[in-house]
């Protein structure tokens, strides 16, 4: 069925720090490596050696650059998938029934005998998060490791998407953002996670913890004692990384 | 002149990126469509009963329209052998309703056809339940499009009636067409067919004015960074070009975009109603009237597929503001 379902047990999804998260792509390649090979294997590349290589990435990292007042210029690298919505269109939209959201964990899948490639689901979805693939016929999306997170074959440890598990700085987080004993909704509530476009009204169960503010206090103390002071010598600049630090 | 204005049309077409087959069927079918509606009409409040070679084209025309743009609709499929699929979630989807309504269509169509053919009374009834179906099959149409919230250039009021209103304008000037050319008279179709030209033509203008206004999304709320930050993309997630960016992120440049609307006002609107109003000044010779009619028709339905690859290719999507652009 292409109805939401009534209710869901819990909402699975991913929170991103963009505080951490420093662009490296690991998160984007290490789930291509996954999932080709899983739930929706292959994800099809075409002319992937070629002038014009394109082809399906569940993941995939943007870098925007933010002015402010407050903050001066900061890079903030953004990886985006799927975000599992709560109000799902690229379900409701869908003519034949392959997609369809999960009552029991929250997950928007796609069933591959069903899909017939018309393509309407990525045209309602406002982050991109589905893509198509050509040689398939059919659109693919982010699983959340559907096929990783509950496999008994695997270390329970390794349990996680494979996103989560690869991030080298730790700035990816996975959990029930329905429950609110949960460590990853604790978080979110900390940190002032938020929604992408939320005038989309779409619920995104995936949220995002902006960057922390900076303490500009340092800079300046360091600058003013290196004009200021003629006396400047290591031992100077050494007490004011320690007073920082504390 | 003509033939190399087509020629570099053709090749356009063939190598643009909104769907062509969608464009193809959602014209073809809405003329198809459009022409049972405008018949019901002229049933309602006149006779509709012409010679049989009228009758046996307009019959041919409809039909031939109507099938010819629902099979081209399934080539854009990645599937097409699984389209029936497509008929079982008219409860969510609007495609599916479309799908649905446009098979349902054809068997009141099929029956008026025969019973027309036969100049049994009864036709009219299967005429009317025809044309109920035809413009429930366009409304969906337009309601897929002006339902997706991530288009702000779709998702707005005018975006169905256009449909409607397309449908019935080019519907009713082949009616027309067809009239010249078996030299046959029909009670009010010369008023109609002026109304709804001139009513395309208005709608068009006015939705190009709405669509002047940017959404409320924009950069700042895709990344959500603050809403006063200057937010601007720095680098794309790769060099080359990705599902999204050949699907969903098409440009025209606002020169091409506002010839191509003067192409479509021309072609469709003013082209057609000066031939209908000055047509007693331009009849030279019968041959030369009729086929001057058939290239007006024929021009009226390029600007129809002009209106439509605009209305493609004019479609921000939000996710575009991922991609560089900071409003939509």
């Amino acid at each position: 069925m292409t109805s939401l379902p009534a209710k869901q047990n819990k909402k699975l999804g991913l929170v991103i720090d963009l505080d951490i998260c420093v662009g490296c792509h690991a998160c984007a390649v290490n789930c291509k490596e996954w999932n080709t090979s899983g739930h929706s294997s292959p994800l099809h590349d075409i002319d992937p050696y070629g002038d014009d290589p394109t082809g399906v990435w569940f993941n995939r990292i943007h870098t925007f650059e933010v002015e402010s007042e407050i903050n001066g210029s900061k890079t903030v690298h953004f990886p985006k998938s799927c975000l599992h919505c709560s109000d799902a269109p690229c379900v409701t939209v869908c003519p034949t029934g392959a997609s369809y959201k999960r009552e029991e964990d929250g997950i928007v899948l796609v069933n591959p005998e069903t899909c017939i490639g018309c393509k309407l689901c990525s045209w309602s979805c406002p982050y991109g998060a589905r893509e198509y693939d050509e040689e398939a016929g059919i659109m693919k999306k982010c699983t959340l490791c559907v096929d990783k997170i509950y496999n008994e074959n695997i270390p329970e440890s390794d349990r996680v998407p494979a996103c989560v598990s690869t991030c080298p700085a730790g700035a990816r987080s996975f959990g029930d953002l329905g429950d609110e004993n949960s460590d990853i909704f604790k978080l979110v509530e900390e940190r002032n996670g938020y929604d992408l476009m939320p005038e989309q009204d779409c619920l995104p169960t995936n949220k995002y913890l902006p960057p922390r503010e900076k303490n500009n206090q340092f800079k300046n103390d360091a600058l003013n004692s290196i004009t200021n002071d003629n006396d400047f010598s290591f031992d100077t600049w050494k007490e004011i990384v320690e007073d920082a630090s504390k | 002149m003509i033939m190399i204005f087509l020629l570099i049309l053709g090749k356009k077409l063939l190598k643009m990126h909104p769907s062509k087959s969608i464009i193809f069927f959602t014209v073809m079918s809405g003329t198809g469509y459009g022409i049972i509606i405008c018949l019901s009409f002229l049933a309602l409040i006149a006779e509709i009963n012409f010679n049989y070679g009228f009758k046996l084209s307009l019959i041919l025309i409809s039909f031939l329209f109507i099938t010819l743009g629902l099979l081209s609709s399934t080539l854009h499929l990645g599937h097409p052998e699984r389209a029936w699929r497509s008929f079982s979630q008219w409860r969510s989807s609007w495609l599916s309703r479309e799908g649905l309504a446009a098979v349902l269509t054809y068997i009141p169509l099929m029956l008026f056809y025969l019973l027309w053919f036969l100049e049994m009374d009864i036709f009219k009834y299967f005429l009317y339940s025809a044309s109920i179906l035809s413009v429930i099959t366009i409304y969906c149409t337009g309601q897929m499009y002006a339902s997706l919230k991530t288009v702000p250039a779709w998702n707005n009021v005018y975006v169905t009636p256009i449909y409607l209103i397309n449908g019935l304008s080019i519907g009713s000037l082949s009616i027309y067409c067809l009239t010249r050319f078996y030299e046959s008279e029909i009670q009010h179709l010369y008023q109609f067919t002026l109304l709804s030209l001139a009513l395309c033509l208005m709608l068009k203008i006015i939705y190009w004015f709405h669509i002047r206004t940017k959404s409320t999304s924009s950069i700042n709320t895709a990344i959500g960074l603050g809403k006063d930050n200057k937010v601007s993309s720095f680098e794309g997630p790769h060099t080359g070009r990705n599902f999204l960016t050949t699907e969903m992120i098409n440009k025209i440049k606002k020169e091409k975009a506002n010839f191509l609307r003067l192409c479509f006002i021309i072609l469709s609107c003013i082209l057609p109603i000066y031939m209908i109003v000055q047509e007693a000044t331009l009849i030279i010779d019968a041959f030369i009237l009729k086929l001057s009619f058939f290239i007006t028709l024929v021009f009226a339905l390029i600007g129809m597929l002009i209106e439509r690859y605009l209305f493609f290719i004019q479609a921000k999507h939000v996710v575009s503001l991922y991609y560089g652009e900071n409003k939509v």
